[in-house]
């Protein structure tokens, strides 16, 4: 998979991977993704909801999601195709911001049922390690200080816990 | 990775509030030190370094040996990888999600669940 093949940095450098276990089958979380009336329940951290939500679910389609914070003000619009979806099992689609020269980020979202339960893989490959940067570690620039700086390489180093 | 608790989170960073623990931190990351390695570069003497690691230490984020000489100091990754997730925005973006999305399809299989015992009974 390659978001940016003349990017010659490592993937790790350019993703993020986050895994949950869910103890529900597969196709309830499927559904969960795939439909607007779904993601508009869950979809965003707690007072973002998605007040934009338009979904074309199938490969080629496009989906279209803002959110609204507390101020009352919607968010820039954020969006992309599905570039490859296996029911119950896969769903891989591009995202960005609908901003000039806004980057996009792939993620490959994959369900694995083991005993009624569901493991997820949310895996999202950044178009560059300086992307990646600038989204995960927003928080670190805006209140943390520059100190921080260091430790953030130190937990980056720790890949283990 | 389970999210940290909030008082965890306060211990964790009212001690990475200070550059001397920061200092400190960075050269446990290139492996465990007693507490004499790590008073040698600092401009401290001893007394404040001991402080500043009970403050770590309470933070959970260093460990002491058991040796009851040299005690070696280790640092301890979890807390850090915690409080990196709590700032990394797009970690708890996803966060967040994730867990309304457990709390969602919890819901959904419970309707679910009522839909099919409902069909039973008939």
């Amino acid at each position: 998979m390659s978001a940016n093949a003349s990017s010659g940095e490592a993937i790790a450098d350019r993703e993020v991977v986050i895994t949950r276990t869910y103890d529900v089958p597969a196709r309830l979380l499927f559904e969960a993704w795939s439909k607007p009336e779904h993601l508009m329940k869950w979809f965003g951290p707690v007072g973002w909801p998605l007040t934009l939500c338009e979904v074309d679910f199938r490969k080629g389609g496009r989906f279209r999601f803002a959110m609204t914070g507390p101020s009352g003000e919607q968010n820039q619009p954020f969006g992309g195709e599905y570039l490859e979806i296996v029911p119950n099992r896969k769903i891989v689609f591009d995202n960005a911001f609908e901003a000039p020269g806004s980057e996009k980020m792939i993620m490959t979202i994959t369900f694995d049922e083991k005993g009624g339960k569901t493991l997820l893989t949310y895996h999202t490959l950044f178009a560059s390690a300086v992307m990646k940067r600038e989204y995960v570690g927003m928080g670190f620039a805006e209140g943390a200080g520059s100190g921080l700086d260091q430790l953030a390489a130190v937990v980056a180093a720790m890949k283990t816990v | 990775m389970t999210p940290a608790s909030t008082e965890a989170l306060d211990l964790v960073f009212a001690a990475l509030a200070d550059p001397t623990r920061r200092a400190i931190l960075a050269r446990l990351a290139a492996g465990e030190a007693t507490v004499n390695e790590l008073v040698a570069p600092s401009d401290l003497s001893q007394p404040p370094v001991s402080k500043h690691l009970r403050v770590l230490e309470r933070a959970g984020l260093v460990s002491r040996g058991r040796d009851a000489q040299f005690r070696p100091v280790r640092l301890e990754a979890a807390p850090l990888a915690g409080a990196a997730q709590w700032l990394g925005d797009y970690r708890r973006f996803w966060a967040e999600s994730l867990d309304r999305l457990d709390t969602y399809v919890k819901e959904l299989k419970r309707k679910e669940g009522r839909r099919v015992s409902k069909r039973k009974q008939r």
